[in-house]
């Protein structure tokens, strides 16, 4: 059983939105709201409880140099986003049930059976990828299709991706690939292709890893996503010199003057 | 109508695109436009950007928890304290209604809190699911179990300090309650501030740079609630419990000044808008209010010294409320801010 | 398709869409073929990858030309002005791949001496019947052919029907004969009048008129033609962006004039790509449901000139040279799989009890008649007009003066639901009370409910299986007409009356299986294929076809799908190439690009290593290759040409690629066939804010305004009330008029909302913000949409003024889970000359802010717009 992951190449990207649709059929997800945002083609916003997969459509004032293939033409671009299967997860970490697990692919899976709905992942991702759904509070996310993959199914958002804009496969092959992609899109010219995959941060790399163009904020890609579990020390000791001064502060006074009250 | 584009500058062609560009993003900018020729497109529209972020939505999702979170933090709060206070002054060998009456608190938490729990997951077996693991790095985790402790020792306590009041002391029920009074002694020390590690160990801004300081926050609130509440139980008088509440009032009221007197970006949410007049109220309250009524209580006479105690304990209680309201509120506030989490700084 | 059928000489696309992974530049023009076409989309990638230059020329810029190298805005309607210079381009600097068009090409036919081009008067050809308001095209022939003087009733064309009967050049035998000068130097040759006649069209007009600036404009036509010669090759993708115009065959044809030049037809990464709608829109051209054409485009038979003798239908409509040489055949065949032992020589086949047509019945003629009460009863199945089709108020009033309707859909679509639900009801123009018209909703079964056989955009047959069985009443349409023909030939048994005898010897004996008795849909494949009589041995080629009645073939093009009995190669799933053989069936004859005889040079080598495909194989004598050879497999390539005095293929000799044309080559100049010239020219839409700037002819003279109260227009050119250039398009996100995809939630959300694409300088102008509402209005009505300002769309310069276009998706009405004003409410009822297809992309509109009236005032509104403009 290999490792797998995604990777999302922004520049094959078309916007087609297959990706999106074809993850909420295979898992049966429900519509998002029928609400018109202004964004561009995006009228869904972000990845939720209902939308695991979202192609975000980045519209911007004509950028010479960041069109989707030449060095001189206007941009529009697409990208595809989803849970980012952290290395280093936060929804996993925080979660209290031991429902989210990581699953044999290396994906991050929530049970949804355990899951009670407690909604501290929802807090825990610094991605905001998870979210509690309206309805029974279970919170819900991309399963990385672990039913797919389990009986050696590709996720269904990559195989309904019609031009491979979402790769899919062993964790190693795609990093290679996506080195060897970011070269080639350098020497066409495109400079500010690059490598979205924050293995320099505490999450210390992702599952879901993507190559866009240009900034990673104009893709709501955070530039140093953190886990929170690295302020758990610094909260802890905090908590235990709270401790230390209620206990000691108590004693104090309740030792000097205990009587004084009556 | 007013003068036709001058289209040299519209239409592609690398020269142009690049300067057609300038001048949409300058126009954009500033609303105005002063180059030659050019005229600033009337409507802005929404753009994607790193200055913008993704049009500016948000990047992370806001805390799913209501009121019955917050709530549960201020009766974990007031319920751990008053468990500690109560078992210190039991071993102390001080005033039997005092350990009583904090006992009656902490049991009475220790009964609150899973039920506001269960009502903010819904359902009662769902909170049972919180029991399948022990999860060192889950403050959640952490924090149920010790819930779990302070809950089971702090009613212990309690019941069997009932019991052996009417129906007189026996053995056994001396172990219980000198064991459950134990354990809410351990299990309260933590339970009364590890809410500040719960939210300070999240994703969301504003929590976790104070991450540092919301446990020693939350301990002298829920400390502070839980002497005016003893205070008002009867124990007005009580000088350990003043010291408690001076100390308290003390410590909250610098902690209002550190958020105050810090221009951190990450702090707004605790200063501006809804959120920040919440925690303003919350801190006034919980801080300089009390501690100068109590201040001005030593210095009165009797009756007035009393009265002022009541207002202090009263402020004191109402201060940790608002004061965890305030911070989930913060958190609300910081989850929408589509700047911090994108590392883009305000202007 | 009638632009590709007279070019090469069948109306498809000749390539299939994994094979512009092969070229080396591709132009996208008159589609927005990422959002529309997104599977196909991945081959203009994989090309891109590769390293080929993609090129899109849209008004606006879109999913496709994000991912283009070089994206061209243009004004919309000036297409063939563009690709005019593009044509000029290559001539003026002598790109064209001269080989190819020598001997591939008809360029150096010569023309009649009395033929006389747009350029001599002013944007009319010779022949124009003013008083008729047609060409009479005799002197568009070649120099040599036998004219009308002296060929009889041959030449020439035919005053009703649509052009897709034409599809082949038209009744076109005597464009074999001609005489020709292989210099090309001769002053009337066709490649010498192709240069005056596009002299014009150079890149200053292109920047003065089209918008695009003369150095784009250079920079992509250089990035195409280079992609072309022996080594390199160079495609071409349109869809709706052309053919939805007054002149849209003609702007196809100045593509295929590009693409004979450059060498790019039935050659590998070459071609011309029609990306065609729905599913199976291809197959309904090619077992039509079009009211002019029989199954394979054999023409329907016209009333006056056909209706005699059968001998004469034949002789009219079969070549003596080419592939049409057996029209006989396939004819006869036909009858044969229609009215099986009914149809006898005796009894000319059965040719008698065809239909015939009397006038225009494509969609708007008719409903132009049920606007006018002369139309009892209607059946709507699979379409949904009161949203899709033009002038919406008019299609959807004239419902209300049927007596019947019927609507076979999968859910209650507009058109079922406007006798209460439409905007005419809102306004208080229909009223339920009072119309007459009694209608039947009939639950369809949906594409995976049933089985059955595609044939998409490539000619590609494609067999699906049914997964579930249809819920409740729904049914196939296979069910639907089996039974409904049963039960009308039941009646028709027992009346004798003599218009009934078609209908008592049609064969309608499929059997039945299942539940539901639906026929079965592989014994009515077999039909298609054809087989012997009287022993059913199913055939397996073209070739075997025969005119004696032993033969019967229910469309020949499909020939060889159905081979033997359980063989249905249109559901074959191994694919072992690029190109896809072993999946599905290619018409004709699992060609997956056609004309491929083109990619060898005359000696039957290929042109290049690099681009070679079929080829001649001297040591077996035959052709063979990387695909199946759409051509004799035996005819050598130095077998000479017999074109003035032999039969059928083999008089064309081993040399002319395009074997459906008597002349065996592609033909530059259509000397018959269309019924507005047989070369393009620049018009200008039938709604323009601009004179003509080549002609004093404005609009295509054979386009058919069908002005009338009820279908008014614009003052054309430059109506001060309608400032703006309107085009309409699709999203990807719904599908056409809506009714499959504005009623799922996963797609409704996607797109909720009619919206409009203005540039920020539109919007600062009228004062509009993003996200605000605005009223576009016509002639014809006024819809609301949420304005969406964005620098995608940006205006033109045209004749030194600022021209702002506004762009309106299409796919919204009344019905479904998000709804929204109809935009070809907007729209006029227009005719093509050669299709009779309505323009939809060129209009003229004012965008006004703020929303439109609603209840019985938008009905005051209306009216006070339709009167301003009356
Ligand atoms: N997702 C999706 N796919 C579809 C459909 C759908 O509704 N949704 N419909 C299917 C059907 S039925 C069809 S016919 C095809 C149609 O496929 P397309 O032809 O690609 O469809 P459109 O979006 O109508 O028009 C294409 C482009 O033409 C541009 N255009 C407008 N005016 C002009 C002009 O004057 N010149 C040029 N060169 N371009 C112009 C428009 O801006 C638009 O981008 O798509 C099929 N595929
Ligand atoms: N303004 C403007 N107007 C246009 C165009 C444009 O570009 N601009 N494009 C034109 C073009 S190219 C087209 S093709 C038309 C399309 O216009 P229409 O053909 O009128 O619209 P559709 O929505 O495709 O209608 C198809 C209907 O068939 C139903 N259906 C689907 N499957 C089945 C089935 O198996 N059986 C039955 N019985 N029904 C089924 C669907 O639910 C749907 O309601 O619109 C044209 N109108
Ligand atoms: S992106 Fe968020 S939800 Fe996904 S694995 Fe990482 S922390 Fe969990
Ligand atoms: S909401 Fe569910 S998945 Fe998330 S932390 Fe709570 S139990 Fe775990
Ligand atoms: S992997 Fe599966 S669940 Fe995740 S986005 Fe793709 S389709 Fe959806
Ligand atoms: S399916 Fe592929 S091309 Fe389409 S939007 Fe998703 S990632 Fe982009
Ligand atoms: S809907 Fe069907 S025909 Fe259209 S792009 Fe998708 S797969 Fe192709
Ligand atoms: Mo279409």
């Amino acid at each position: 059983m290999s490792v797998t992951a995604f990777l999302t190449d922004s520049t094959l990207c078309i916007g087609c939105k297959a990706c999106e649709v074809a993850c909420k059929e295979w898992n049966g997800i429900e519509g998002d709201g029928l609400d018109w945002s202004g964004f561009s083609y995006d009228n869904t916003g972000a990845v939720g409880a209902s939308t695991w997969r979202h192609v975000k459509f980045v519209e911007r004032a004509p950028v010479p140099g960041l069109g989707g293939n030449a060095g001189e033409q206007a941009s529009w671009t697409f990208s595809s986003d989803v849970c980012k299967h952290c290395e280093q997860a936060g929804c996993l970490e925080a979660c209290p049930t031991g429902s989210i697990v990581r699953t044999e692919f290396g994906g991050v899976f929530i049970q949804p059976d355990v899951c009670n709905g407690c909604g501290y992942c929802v807090t825990a991702c610094p991605f905001g990828v998870v979210a509690r759904n309206e309805q029974d509070g279970r919170a819900f996310k991309c399963t990385f299709c672990y039913d797919r993959q389990k009986v050696g199914l590709r996720p269904a958002c990559a195989k309904a991706c019609p031009t491979e804009s979402i790769q899919f496969g062993e964790i190693d092959e795609l990093r290679e690939k996506a080195r060897l992609r970011l070269e080639e899109l350098h020497r066409r010219g495109m400079d500010d292709a690059a490598f979205y995959d924050p293995t320099h941060t505490s999450v210390r790399g992702t599952h879901a890893m993507f190559i866009i163009r240009g900034d990673p904020r104009t893709y709501n890609l955070p530039p140093s996503p953190q886990v929170p579990t690295i302020y758990l020390k610094k909260g802890w000791r905090s908590s235990a010199l709270a401790a230390g001064l209620l206990l000691g502060g108590t004693l104090l006074a309740l030792l000097t003057d205990g009587r004084s009250g009556r | 109508m007013s003068d036709p584009v001058p289209l040299g500058d519209l239409v592609p062609g690398l020269e142009r695109e690049r300067r057609l560009a300038e001048i949409r993003r300058e126009a954009e900018r500033r609303g105005k436009l002063d180059v030659v020729g050019g005229r600033p497109p009337g409507a802005p529209f929404p753009q994607a950007t790193p200055e913008t972020g993704y049009y500016k939505i948000p990047l992370l999702k806001e805390p799913p928890w209501k009121w019955e979170i917050p709530l549960y933090f201020f009766v974990g709060g007031a319920a751990g304290a008053a468990a500690v206070v109560g078992a210190i002054a039991d071993y102390t060998g001080v005033d039997r209604k005092l350990v009583k009456h904090a006992r009656w608190i902490a049991a009475a938490g220790s009964v609150i809190s899973p039920v506001l729990l269960v009502a903010d997951l819904g359902r009662p077996a769902r909170f049972l699911a919180m029991l399948r693991v022990f999860k060192p790095q889950s403050p959640m985790s952490m924090g149920v179990w010790t819930l779990v402790g302070f809950s089971s020792g702090a009613a212990a306590a309690a019941f069997a300090g009932f019991l052996s009041d009417r129906y007189g002391p026996s053995l056994p029920l001396r172990w219980l309650e000198n064991a459950g009074q134990a354990a809410s002694l351990a299990f309260g020390l933590p339970f009364s501030n590890y809410t500040g590690v719960l939210i300070g160990a999240t994703a969301i801004p504003v929590w976790n740079r104070n991450v540092g300081d919301l446990p020693l926050h939350f301990a002298a609130s829920g400390l502070a609630a839980a002497v005016g509440m003893l205070e008002l139980m009867g124990h007005g008088k009580n000088r350990a419990l003043q010291a408690l509440g001076l100390g308290a009032g003390i410590f909250e009221s610098w902690e209002g000044l550190r958020i105050e007197g810090r221009s951190d970006p990450h702090l707004d949410p605790l200063k501006h808008g809804a959120s920040g007049w919440t925690t303003r109220t919350g801190g006034v309250l919980s801080g300089p209010v009390p501690t100068i009524l109590r201040l001005l209580s030593a210095l009165g006479g009797k009756r007035r010294s009393a009265s002022l105690r009541r207002w202090a304990a009263w402020s004191a209680i109402a201060g940790s409320l608002i004061t965890r309201f305030a911070w989930i509120r913060a958190g609300h506030a910081s989850a929408r801010d589509w700047k911090l989490p994108l590392e883009i700084r305000s202007e | 398709m009638p632009g590709l059928g007279t070019s090469f000489g069948r109306g498809g696309a000749t390539t299939a869409q994994q094979d512009l992974s092969n070229a080396d530049a591709i132009l996208i023009m008159g589609s927005s073929m990422a959002e529309n076409h997104p599977v196909g989309f991945q081959w203009v990638m994989e090309a891109r990858e590769k390293g080929a230059k993609v090129i899109h020329v849209d008004p606006r810029y879109t999913r496709t030309s994000a991912m283009a190298d070089i994206w061209l805005p243009l004004r919309a309607g000036t297409d063939i002005l563009f690709l005019g210079a593009l044509v000029n381009y290559v001539l003026e600097n002598n790109r064209e791949f001269r080989e190819y068009v020598v001997h591939y090409t008809n360029a150096s036919a010569i023309l009649r001496e009395d033929f006389r081009d747009t350029e001599d008067l002013d944007g009319l050809f010779s022949g124009w019947d003013a008083p008729k308001n047609k060409y009479s095209p005799e002197s568009w022939l070649y120099q040599g052919a036998p004219s009308k003087e002296t060929g009889g009733e041959k030449a020439g064309h035919s005053d009703v029907g649509g052009g897709h009967g034409k599809d082949r050049g038209g009744e076109a035998q005597d464009a074999s004969q001609f005489e020709s000068d292989p210099t090309l130097e001769h002053p009337r040759c066709v490649f010498q009048v192709l240069k005056r006649h596009f002299s014009r069209y150079t890149p200053e007009m292109v920047e003065r008129y089209c918008g695009v600036p003369e150095d784009v404009f250079l920079k992509a036509a250089d990035a195409f033609s280079s992609a072309s010669g022996p080594e390199r090759t160079a495609a071409i993708c349109y869809a709706v962006g052309w053919t939805q115009h007054s002149k849209g065959v003609q702007i196809i044809r100045t593509a295929s004039i590009l693409q004979l030049l450059l060498g790019n037809i039935g050659r590998p990464g070459g071609g011309i790509l029609a990306l065609r709608g729905h599913a199976s829109i291809q197959g309904s051209t090619d077992i039509p449901t079009l009211y002019d054409i029989l199954p394979g485009y054999l023409p329907m038979p016209l009333f006056e000139s056909d209706s005699h003798q059968l001998e004469d239908y034949i002789k009219k409509h079969s070549t003596r040279t080419g592939l049409w040489s057996k029209f006989d055949h396939y004819f006869v065949s036909l009858m044969k799989a229609y009215y099986g032992d009914g149809a006898a020589k005796d009894n000319d086949w059965g040719f008698h009890w065809l239909p015939r047509i009397t006038g225009d019945h494509s969609h708007f003629g008719y409903w132009l008649d049920m606007a006018d009460g002369k139309l009892e009863g209607l059946f709507v199945m699979g379409q949904n007009p009161a949203v899709g089709a033009s002038n919406g108020r008019l299609e959807r009033k004239a419902l209300a003066k049927l007596k019947w309707l019927v609507v076979r859909d999968m859910v209650e679509t507009e058109t079922a639901s406007f006798w209460y639900a439409s905007p005419e009801v809102e306004r208080g123009e229909l009223s339920p009370e009072t119309i007459g018209t009694e209608v039947f909703l009939f639950p369809a079964a949906g594409t995976a409910e049933k089985a059955g056989t595609f044939t998409n955009t490539q000619r590609l047959l494609q067999h699906r299986e049914k997964a579930v069985d249809p819920p409740g009443d729904a049914r196939s349409e296979a069910w639907f007409m089996y039974h409904l023909g049963r039960r009308i030939k039941e009646k028709a048994k027992n009346d004798a009356r003599s218009r009934n005898a078609g209908l008592r010897a049609l064969t309608w004996n499929y059997s039945v299986e299942g539940l539901h008795t639906e026929p079965k849909v592989d014994e009515i494949l077999e039909e298609i294929n054809g087989y012997t009589l009287p022993g059913r041995v199913q055939l397996t080629k073209i070739k075997e076809l025969r005119n004696d009645g032993s033969t019967a073939c229910g469309a020949w093009i499909y020939c060889g799908v159905f081979p033997e009995p359980g063989h249905n190669r249109a559901n074959e799933r191994n694919p072992r190439d690029l190109l896809g053989h072993g999946w599905g069936f290619s018409w004709p004859n699992d060609c997956r690009i056609i004309y491929n005889r083109a990619s060898a040079r005359p000696d039957g080598q290929p042109w290049s290593e690099r681009k070679k495909l079929v080829w001649w194989d001297e040591e077996k004598k035959e052709w063979t290759g990387l695909d199946n050879p759409d051509y004799e497999k035996n005819v050598a390539p130095d077998e000479p040409a017999n074109i003035h005095s032999g039969t059928g293929i083999k008089a064309l000799g081993g040399a002319k690629p395009f074997i459906l044309h008597p002349d065996g080559v592609g033909w530059i100049y259509v000397a018959s066939g269309l019924k507005d010239g047989p070369l393009p020219a620049h018009y200008e839409p039938l709604e323009s804010l601009f004179h003509n700037p080549l002609y004093r002819q404005q609009t295509n003279p054979g386009a058919q305004k069908k002005e009338r109260p009820d279908n008014p227009y614009a003052e054309s050119p430059g109506d001060p009330r309608f400032p703006y250039v309107l085009t309409t398009y699709r999203l990807t996100e719904h599908h056409t008029a809506g009714g499959m995809t504005r009623t799922l939630s996963h797609l409704a959300e996607l797109q909720p909302e009619l919206f409009t694409e203005i540039s920020p300088e539109l919007a600062a102008e009228l004062g509009l913000t993003h996200g605000d509402w605005a009223t576009i209005t016509t002639p014809r009505g006024l819809v609301e949409a949420r304005v969406m300002v964005t620098p995608r769309m940006r205006p033109v310069r045209i004749d030194g003024r600022v021209l702002h276009q506004v762009g309106l998706p299409y796919h919204w009405g009344y019905r479904g889970q998000v709804t929204g004003d109809i935009v070809n409410d907007l729209l006029a009822i227009s005719e093509e000359p050669n299709v009779r297809i309505m323009e939809t992309k060129a209009l003229v509109c004012n965008l006004v802010p703020g929303r439109r009236a609603r209840g019985s005032a938008a009905r005051q509104q209306l009216d006070a717009q339709l009167g301003r403009t009356a």
